[in-house]
């Protein structure tokens, strides 16, 4: 675990440099798929939401579903949903390749540095954080409990604990459960 | 060449394996926190030292590119990429998916670790590094057929597509497969086509056009439901794949019979990708070159009459049975749903010890397994084969389907629950084949019947349930059940011919003649030229003494349809008894043409041929009718009776005649007097007078009325070293 945990506080160092420096030498760490700088966090939706995914990860994808439903759902209440692609080494063109074939029609962050993944405390994919109107990480961990464990899945969730933190941050209540365990694939850092 | 290149690969892949020791499901878990800090590797783990070599030998034959894995184990990138996950599936026992508890070298192919290979892999997730030094050269994975060229290749249907959800779906698709003459088949290999979301296959064979018809009433290709009851495992063989297992091919005189007209049936259980996956598998079949001479045996332990209660987190279903033959035990096949946890097999040896033959403490429906032992195990006759099964129906088991638990019945499709253990078991002789058979055949369909009643307790109204149930009873020789369920479906469908059909002749087995015909009638009256409601009126008839009537429907019969063998026949056996000889003769040869191994016409024919020419032109007959139906007793014993015992004495085979009345006797063991006495006649004919005089005792013992009368004259002669010749 110590491997993991020292990329994580080398980039929050990093972060926490970038903001006190006042960013003029940081590369874009978060992009779209043009290539330019995104900040999905620096939204007026009244609840945003990082769907962190990866493009070799079947668990991931077996969430496709799910995350368009959710996304359709409440695109009515303002709140804007984010595919966010957290490994280091994901090229462009497959991102772009798997966003389609998944048909999420979201929009798109490459985040190969990591930043968001800090901020969202996410260590896997597919793993979501839901950010309120203000910008507080409200809720962070798995979409539903349909996986146990690698192998171990239900086949069919008994809770939603996606759709029921965005109910909650909509209505203004605390989530109930704020922070769960997610299964997936680890989100990798490659030292440098 | 390729083949034995290929082959070799494999040996290789299973002796490695053989060299793992043993993880019992939880060890994994157990031992990286129960090992000493001291047997952890001294220098660091590293990819080239450490993982690659593991990666290679137990994980990568599938998770190369091409193999039936999701993803890449290979490279150090591939490795690094996936490293904590590495850690947690190998440390909780899911990777490599091996899910039986044994010895390492019990079965054949098990993709084991030890507990110092699982430990290297958590050391490594902590620090995933690469060097020093090189990595082995990965593997050269045969491209293409791991058993090498195929003979024949076939492929599913294109134009299939996996949907995005649910997650687990089932589909089964028929295929002819294209052979123009008998093929005698020593094992196949199955090609996922999309290794993505094709996560098994149950394979079967059907001889009939059953699941044709299934898949064909489907627009897509494939249909969803159940497996039709004609799809078979072939003459005692399993077929299926799961990821990793490829059967090794079996020796030639194993091999299965493939018979043109024949259906490949697959059915494919998907996981869903999250995106639309088109699905198109190939499967490789390799012929021998002869017909088997050692069929395997297929029995199934299970119950279907599982029915548990929400909430029910120990139910138990248990069976058991007693061999009464010897036998070899070559492989197993546990068969349940979700609900399962605990799955256990059993041999109790008859000097009162056991042996564990399969335990699996973590069922997962996902990894159906056939699992052959290394060395196969002897089961003399009277061991006891057992199975007792473990389901949770309570919302701790997180794989149960509903939430909150409802009451789950015995049904195939997956939401249902199932419970079977599977034996393929190799017999010392046919003689000992056929007996395991019947018996091990009333047993199936008896528990097979059951489950049709269990299905027919939610769903009283199902024509097909009702139908399927009067089938299986009248195999089990119970037709007064067969006719209340066929009077039930023929109540559902009063319109339906073929409802009324299956009533007359339900009817007919239980003796109920009147009633048959007014069924026969019923089914006449809607479809008129209806051959085989013909065909059976004029059997039920003939069994009424009103042969004249039988012969005018019989006629109508094969007007209605000329392609109809049974009809030919059947007229041919009836104008035989009128003593129409010679149109009798055309019938039965049109029967023969139609079906050439037809053994009933041989026999009639045979009947004919004995009026008409004598015995030189019915002994060939006869001995055909025998040899292409092993099982029937009076074919052996009147082909027996005339080899024996023709005046003409040229004609005479008294070797043969005694071979064939002991098969007789064997299968009838040793009780049916007919039988015995023909023995004693074979006997006597070739001269071992004292081996006859025995055997007509043994049937003046069961004999009764005017043949023990005729069998005491016969053994009078026995006794003066004289042999019995028919004058008739």
């Amino acid at each position: 675990m110590w491997a993991r945990a020292s990329w994580r506080s080398f980039l929050a160092v990093v972060a926490a440099l970038a903001m006190s420096r006042g960013v003029a030498h940081a590369q874009p760490a978060v992009v779209g798929l043009d290539g330019r700088a995104v900040a999905p966090l620096a939204s007026a939706a009244s609840a945003t939401v990082l769907l962190f995914t990866a493009v070799d990860c079947p668990i991931s994808g077996r969430y496709a579903p799910e995350i368009r439903r959710v996304a359709a759902h409440y695109a009515g209440d303002g709140v804007q949903v984010w595919l966010v692609y957290p490994n280091a080494g994901e090229l462009p063109a497959a991102v772009r390749a798997h966003a389609a074939a998944f048909d999420y029609g979201l929009p798109v962050a490459l985040d190969p540095g990591g930043v968001l993944a800090v901020r969202a405390e996410v260590t896997v994919t597919p793993e979501v954080a839901v950010f309120d109107r203000a910008g507080a990480l409200a809720y962070r961990g798995r979409i539903d409990d349909r996986y146990l464990d690698f192998g171990v899945d239900r086949p069919l969730p008994t809770t939603h604990d996606l759709a029921d933190a965005l109910a909650a941050v909509l209505a203004g209540r605390p989530v109930p459960v704020a922070r769960t365990h997610a299964v997936g694939c680890a989100i990798v850092r490659h030292e440098p | 060449m390729t083949r034995l290149v290929a082959r070799a690969w494999w040996c290789t892949f299973a002796l490695a394996l053989v060299a793992a020791t043993l993880v019992a499901r939880p060890a994994g878990a157990q031992v990286s926190q129960a090992r000493p800090v001291t047997d952890a590797p001294m220098s660091p783990v590293t990819f080239n030292q450490h993982i690659a070599p593991l990666l290679h030998s137990r994980c990568a034959q599938c998770h190369h590119a091409g193999g039936a894995g999701p993803f890449n184990l290979v490279t150090f990138d591939d490795a690094r990429r996936r490293a904590a996950q590495l850690a947690a599936v190998t440390g909780s026992g899911f990777m490599p998916p091996w899910k039986a508890d044994g010895h390492p070298d019990e079965f054949v192919a098990q993709p084991r670790l030890t507990p110092a290979d699982v430990a290297v892999f958590a050391q490594w997730a902590k620090a995933p590094v690469e060097g020093p030094g090189t990595a082995p050269a990965p593997p050269t994975w045969p491209q293409g057929w791991y058993l090498g060229p195929p003979d024949l290749v076939v492929t599913l249907p294109a134009g299939y597509t996996l949907p995005s959800e649910p997650s687990d779906v089932f589909r089964i698709f028929a295929v002819p497969l294209p052979v123009s003459r008998t093929r005698y088949v020593r094992g196949i290999e199955f090609h996922p086509g999309n290794a993505a979301v094709v996560h098994h296959a149950n394979i079967r064979i059907d001889r009939s056009d059953g699941s044709r018809r299934l898949d064909q009433a489907d627009p897509a290709p494939g249909y969803d439901g159940l497996m039709a009851r004609s799809a078979e495992y072939p003459d005692g063989h399993f077929l299926g794949w799961t990821p990793g297992q490829i059967a090794p091919l079996v020796d030639g005189d194993l091999a299965w019979r493939l018979d043109p007209g024949t259906d490949l049936v697959v059915q494919l259980h998907m996981q869903a990708s999250g995106k639309p996956e088109a699905v198109q598998p190939t499967v490789g079949f390799y012929f021998g070159d002869r017909p088997a001479t050692r069929t395997p045996s297929i029995l199934r332990l299970g119950s279907q009459g599982i029915d548990i209660t929400p909430g029910d987190g120990s139910y138990v279903v248990a069976d058991h049975y007693t061999l009464p033959v010897d036998t070899t035990l070559l492989a197993v096949q546990p068969h349940a749903h979700y609900r399962a946890v605990d799955v256990t097999g059993t041999a109790t040896f008859p000097d009162g010890s056991t042996r564990t033959l399969i335990h699996i403490g973590a069922w997962d429906f996902r990894w159906q397994h056939v699992y052959r032992y290394t060395d196969p195990i002897r089961l003399p006759r009277g061991t006891t084969l057992a199975m007792h099964y473990v389901y949770d129906n309570s919302p701790a088991n997180p794989r149960n389907p509903q939430t909150p638990p409802a009451r789950v019945r015995w049904g195939q499709r997956s939401f249902d629950e199932m419970g079977d253990l599977w034996f393929q078991l190799a017999t010392e002789s046919p003689e000992d084949r056929v007996r395991l058979g019947s018996e091990v055949q009333g047993k199936m369909t008896t528990e097979d019947l059951i489950g049709l009643d269990t299905m027919l307790a939610s769903s009283p109204d199902d024509v097909e349930l009702h139908d399927d149930a009067g089938v299986l009873a009248l195999l089990l020789g119970r037709p007064s059940v067969a006719v209340s369920h066929f009077r039930a479906s023929a109540t559902l469908r009063p319109t339906l011919a073929a409802a009324h059909y299956n009533l007359g002749t339900a009817l007919t087995s239980a003796g109920l003649l009147d009633d048959a015909v007014a069924s026969y009638e019923k089914a006449l009256a809607l479809r008129p030229d209806y051959a085989r409601a013909l065909s059976n009126l004029g059997d039920t008839l003939v069994m009424l003494g009103r042969n004249q009537d039988a012969v005018r429907r019989y006629e109508a019969a094969v007007a209605a349809d000329p392609a109809m063998p049974e009809a030919h026949n059947n007229l041919g056996a009836a104008l035989w008894k009128r003593g129409d000889l010679a149109r009798a003769e055309r019938e039965l040869q049109r029967a023969l043409a139609l079906r050439p191994d037809y053994a009933d016409a041989y026999f009639n024919l045979g009947h004919v041929a004995l009026r008409m020419d004598g015995a030189r032109a019915a002994a060939p007959h006869f001995r055909r009718a025998a040899a292409l139906k092993p099982d029937w007793v009076v074919a052996a014993m009147s082909a027996a009776w005339l080899l024996a015992t023709t005046a003409e004495s040229d004609v005479r085979a008294p070797f043969e005649a005694a071979q064939l009345a002991e098969h007789a006797a064997q299968l009838t063991g040793r009780a049916d007097p007919r039988v015995l006495d023909t023995l004693a006649v074979a006997y006597a004919s070739s001269g071992r007078f004292d081996e006859a005089v025995r055997a007509a005792h043994e049937a003046m013992a069961v004999a009764d009325g005017a043949l023990k009368k005729d069998i005491a004259q016969r053994l009078a002669m026995f006794e003066r070293r004289e042999a019995f010749v028919d004058k008739r």
